[in-house]
């Protein structure tokens, strides 16, 4: 299974600093979606996602085609190098 | 074959400002030195907005970038930066051994700079809205709160500064405080100024008592003044009433605490049991600066340095034999 890891950050959120260095430490690669310079919607749709009004939010999910849900998705709210570390596991070069 | 022992010179508890100014100068003096943080590299410094009140940069500088900063020059040095816990500390003579999130480790000195963390308001509904209304850090959560009303709760620095960031998404804030405003003069002034602007509403002699919601959904914070119930409606709660010390992987160790929680130590920064120093917002008397813990830092190092040459004189191997 093919996986992504996208980080929903703000601009002057320290925890979200953490992650994408913790992250790039294990050499994986993200994208990151700053929400300050994102619209309203995006916003909303990582509160309904997240379940929570707070970043850092660490989405890892498998790459889909054609608009599929994907079948694994984790989400990761805050700075837990733990819960992260499990959910990319498998993408950490051995 | 013998397990080899993890050992080094030094390991600090903590990267806040302390810690890394620290780690710069004992990376200079070929300390090898390893630091464990748990929580964000630049401790609270790196939550906070804008850094007004450290010397040597004219404008201020946010403190994300200050916390960069501090942790770029340290690296540059070779401080060894883990992302992970120490548990316990341990006396073993002339080493100490720590647990921690990478297993067992040894070293000849300890610096503990864990620093401090934002205090809880201990009310019913703060647990239940934690991160969907109820709030610690104003620089991660703020801009979920554009053209929305806030309370933040407090009445020191740390509330007024948080609260004058705010304004950046919020149509409109009431500062709820227990006692009176005790905010250095310059953070006072803005912050009448966003009074007479109205964009701020400071409300004195306040107790809260819950924060409610509906459909969970945060919607008010009950409180009391003057005798009487009160409700305040809004969309968030920020909270800074006061810091605590992050001491709590110390609780079944032998350094002596204060009253409060925060590390005991000596004129030298050492704590009771001998090669474990302290400095920063942990240490009891800390004066809660950033600047103030850099300079701790500093002394603190030089401290472990004298300390580690007199091991030396003394020909202490680190299994704590004479030879």
């Amino acid at each position: 299974m093919t996986k992504t890891i996208t980080i929903y950050t703000t601009t002057t959120c320290a925890y979200c600093e953490m992650v994408k260095k913790w992250l790039s430490s294990k050499g994986l690669t993200y994208t990151v979606v700053n929400m300050d310079e994102e619209a309203p919607e995006v916003r909303q749709r990582v509160i309904e996602m997240s379940g929570a009004m707070t970043v850092p939010v660490t989405v890892v999910e498998e790459v889909t085609e054609n608009g599929q849900e994907p079948s694994y998705r984790d989400i990761t709210v805050g700075w837990n190098p733990a819960k992260i570390g499990a959910a990319v596991r498998d993408m950490v070069a051995a | 074959m013998a397990n080899v022992k993890e050992t080094h010179d030094l390991v600090i508890v903590g990267a806040g400002p302390s810690a890394l100014a620290a780690a710069v100068y004992t990376t200079r003096e070929d300390l090898d030195t390893v630091l464990f943080e748990k929580g964000v590299i630049g401790g609270l410094a790196a939550i906070t907005d804008w850094v007004d009140n450290y010397p040597g940069f004219i404008k201020g500088i946010s403190g994300l970038d200050l916390a960069g900063q501090l942790q770029g020059q340290a690296e540059r040095f070779g401080a060894n930066i883990r992302l992970g816990e120490v548990s316990s500390i341990v006396d073993e003579g002339a080493v100490k051994r720590l647990e921690t999130t990478e297993g067992t480790m040894w070293a000849k000195a300890v610096l503990i700079a864990t620093g401090s963390d934002y205090k809880k308001l201990g009310i019913p509904g703060e647990q239940e809205f934690y991160g969907r209304g109820v709030h610690y850090c104003a620089t991660c959560d703020g801009a979920f709160y554009r053209d929305k009303k806030l309370i933040v709760v407090g009445g020191g620095n740390s509330a007024v500064q948080e609260a004058l960031f705010l304004l950046r998404f919020a149509t409109h804030i009431d500062m709820l405080v227990r006692g009176e405003v005790k905010a250095s003069e310059i953070l006072q002034h803005e912050l009448d100024k966003q009074v007479q602007a109205g964009k701020i509403t400071v409300h004195l002699g306040i107790t809260l008592n819950e924060i409610a919601g509906e459909d969970k959904k945060l919607t008010k914070v009950v409180a009391t003044k003057d005798g009487e119930t009160v409700e305040y409606p809004t969309d968030g709660v920020f909270v800074f009433v006061g810091l605590l010390p992050n001491t709590g992987f110390l609780k079944e160790s032998e350094v002596k605490l204060d009253e409060l929680g925060f590390v005991l130590t000596d004129k030298n920064l050492q704590t009771n049991m001998p090669g474990v120093f302290c400095s920063g917002d942990v240490r009891s008397g800390a004066t809660m600066q950033i600047a103030s813990a850099v300079g701790e830092g500093a002394t603190a190092a030089l401290k472990i340095r004298e300390f580690l040459e007199m091991q030396e004189r003394n020909h202490v191997t680190p299994t704590g034999e004479l030879v």
